[in-house]
């Protein structure tokens, strides 16, 4: 049950209000859905001049996936093969605890005291931040988001923008506060002069730092390398600088060759940012060379399960195709009421609403399924068509089988489909139900309290309707 | 041509008129149109709440008293999609269910579908003085390929002008049983579709599901908008009732 004692994503519908309250959050969300969804379409509009339809490009990213997740331990014995030829170390966890365990041994050995990070997701699910500056290793996150949220103490929300819930006003006030320089030394909202400030503060850490930890977008088996895809640059500070740097990866992330690393790459930054491709793609492969200007002295790869391995062969094993590029949440109504925070645990929006009760157990996660009118867009953007609705589906029939959903709810589904499969007391019923609603209406023939269904009726009015059932007039019209 | 009519279960209901309407337009473009008696719900709740038995029982009820028809028409994207990709999917393990299932999901048409595809209806019945938005549901968009027909059929109808608003393929936040669980997030999404019609500032907002007119007319109405008028796309083309 790994990362269960930190899942927060029962308390869904609580998080829901307390996010939909906040105006501050709101205004941030607003400004950034419509950014997200015009860069890509925009991208992905331009994709046939390039000669390659997105319907193309998608199914052969669908099939290098499928073909990876097929003989995933194949792949993952290959790349360990090429890794250690090049002088690295490929280490294995089953968990968190042993990615925390792993991390802070080699950090140990080798003597160090300050580990920058550029963006990992799995640390997230390990909470390495936590167990590393326990272990008396300072971790600096240097992804301006990661940034940003570490300074202020709080999570990602978002898995390629962290800090999109954040308005440039809250990130002013922070950075006033933490890097104890005034406000008046540049003018408000000057971006490019905030991040010139962060860039100040990083270089020391970038200088300073004996570690580099990052995740990895991609490893390719053929070489043994780590693909690294960033906007900032600091994936290049945080692997070059310091004498170690570790990649703490989930073993899905593993690619056979260079040519499909390409092709996953031409629908990775379109589908995430709307990008071509990213300012930065670092390939990763071995360590310094006698010669070589740059580069770490000790290369790890510690490549993570964290509940992985359990979807192989399951039916939920098209989760695994997943290459993060957040184009579901981008794309997801209810992510964007909400930002990432009310899903409760690293992962939100509709991939998260998957995976959180898959990684954590689904009776840790009872909402999440739920937590989808069902429109389908994610699985309309998803690069690799991983059908986002049809898994949450089965997850909630899994909750049904198991017997994990409010009995209330299972009684009023048991009573509608015993009545509906008795016509005659159907239709008596609607006659009644229809006579009940008009009874409810006031004046102008609304229902603006229903007991049924009050949160229904708590921002919206029932409009009832003065006539007669479909049924009745239909019936009325065959005898006339 | 011999053809059932398979009202929802929001529309007997709450919207009779939008299935007088659809058996108006269906018997004007000279089909015998019959409602079979015993029609009660698709299922739809229960399969969307993860209960298969359920929902493969009550498919099991509407394929049996809807076989037989030369086509089943449906004023309703979202229930087509139930009994087009959901129940062949529902009943493919049993072996006497998944045919008759997959040949009724076969002849199963959205009404706009049927109105433009297969019958290629000639309009108008009716006038409509006025301007609409069309907002496209996501079921009918996403699971059925709904957009170019509905459109199609309004721009037939006399008097009538189109304006789309943005985002016209954006949920309107009600999602069935999501808008009952979920209430306040789903006001904040249908706010944003409230907010694209104020700005296209048509006479009405027209739609080929109930479910989410419901939401949206609940939601303009609270908000104070008292003018835009809610409509099914029925209704429009076959002209309220005298």
């Amino acid at each position: 049950m790994a990362g269960a004692k930190h899942s927060q994503a029962m308390f869904f519908q609580a998080r829901a209000g307390e996010k939909i309250r906040n105006k501050v959050l709101q205004k941030a969300l607003q400004k950034a859905k419509p950014l997200f969804v015009g860069k890509r379409a925009k991208a992905m509009a331009a994709l046939p001049e390039d000669g390659f339809e997105f319907e193309a490009l998608r199914s052969a990213c669908v099939d290098i996936r499928n073909r990876v997740l097929g003989d995933l331990d194949v792949w993952l014995e290959l790349f360990e093969e090429k890794a250690k030829a090049t002088g690295a170390e490929v280490l294995w966890a089953r968990d968190g605890d042993e990615i925390c365990d792993l991390v802070i041994d080699v950090a140990r050995r080798h003597g160090v005291t300050k580990a920058t990070k550029s963006k990992s997701m799995l640390s997230e699910e390990a909470h390495l931040n936590e167990a590393l500056a326990a272990a008396g290793i300072r971790p600096v996150e240097t992804d301006l988001g990661e940034y940003i949220i570490q300074l202020a103490g709080e999570t990602p929300s978002h898995i390629i923008a962290p800090a999109v819930h954040k308005t440039i006003e809250e990130v002013e006030a922070l950075f006033a506060e933490e890097h104890g320089r005034p406000l008046e030394t540049r003018t408000s909202a000057d971006i490019p002069a905030m991040t010139r400030e962060a860039r100040e503060v990083l270089r020391q850490h970038f200088l300073s730092a004996d570690m580099g930890i990052t995740g990895a977008n991609f490893l390719i088996a053929e070489t043994g390398s780590a693909a690294l895809v960033t906007n900032e640059g600091n994936g290049r500070m945080v692997t070059t600088l310091p004498r170690v740097h570790v990649v703490v990866t989930g073993i899905e992330k593993i690619v056979p060759t260079l040519d499909d690393f390409a092709t996953l790459m031409r629908l990775l930054p379109r589908s995430a940012t709307g990008q071509t491709i990213s300012n930065y793609v670092s390939l990763l492969t071995g360590t310094k060379q006698p010669g070589d200007s740059d580069g770490p002295e000790k290369t790890v790869f510690i490549l993570v399960d964290n509940g992985r391995a359990n979807l192989l062969g399951s039916a939920y094993q098209e989760m695994l195709r997943c290459i993060r590029c957040g184009a579901c949440m981008n794309h997801c109504p209810v992510y964007f009421s909400l930002g990432g925070h009310a899903y409760g645990w690293v992962y939100p929006g509709p991939m998260g609403s998957v995976l959180t009760p898959l990684y954590t157990g689904i009776e840790n996660a009872l909402d999440l399924p739920h937590a989808s009118t069902g429109c389908n867009q994610c699985g309309t953007v998803c690069p690799v068509r991983i059908p986002l609705p049809g898994l949450m589906h089965r997850l909630r029939e899994e909750q049904v089988e198991r017997g994990l959903r409010p009995l209330g709810e299972s009684f009023a589904l048991k009573a509608w489909a015993w009545l509906a499969g008795k016509p005659r007391l159907y239709r008596w019923v609607v006659r009644r139900a229809s006579r009940y609603l008009n009874w409810l209406a006031d004046d102008s023939g609304r229902i603006r309290i229903l007991g049924m269904a009050p949160g229904w009726t708590a921002g919206r009015d029932l409009s009832v309707p003065a006539g007669k059932t479909f049924h009745e007039q239909y019936a009325a019209r065959k005898r006339a | 041509m011999r053809l059932a009519l398979y009202v929802t279960c929001l529309v007997d209901l709450i919207r009779p008129s939008v299935g007088m309407a659809s058996l108006r337009l269906l018997e004007a473009a000279g089909c015998e149109v019959i409602v079979p008696e015993s029609q009660t719900c698709c299922g739809q709740p229960a399969w969307s709440a993860g209960n298969r038995p359920l929902a493969a029982e009550l498919a099991k009820k509407a394929i049996s008293e809807l076989e037989g028809y030369d086509y089943v028409v449906i004023p309703s994207g979202s229930c087509t999609d139930q009994v087009r990709n959901i129940y062949p999917q529902l009943l493919a393990d049993d072996p006497v269910w998944a045919p008759r299932a997959q040949q009724l999901a076969a002849r199963t048409f959205e009404l706009t579908t049927f109105l433009a595809d297969v019958l290629r209806v000639e309009l108008p019945l009716a006038d409509f003085a006025g301007s609409v938005t069309y907002h496209d549901s996501c079921k009918g968009l996403r699971g059925l390929g709904i957009k170019r027909q509905p459109r199609e059929l309004l721009l037939k109808v006399r008097g009538l002008t189109l304006d789309e608003m943005a985002d016209c393929e954006e949920c309107c936040g009600f999602g069935g049983a999501f808008s009952v669980k979920f209430g306040d997030i789903s006001t904040q999404i249908v706010d944003r579709k409230c907010e694209s019609i104020a700005k296209v500032g048509a006479d009405a907002v027209v739609g080929g599901d109930l479910g989410c007119l419901i939401n949206i007319e609940g939601r303009l109405r609270r908000r104070g908008d008292e003018t835009t008028r809610v409509l099914h796309i029925a209704e429009v083309l076959a002209g309220e009732e005298s």
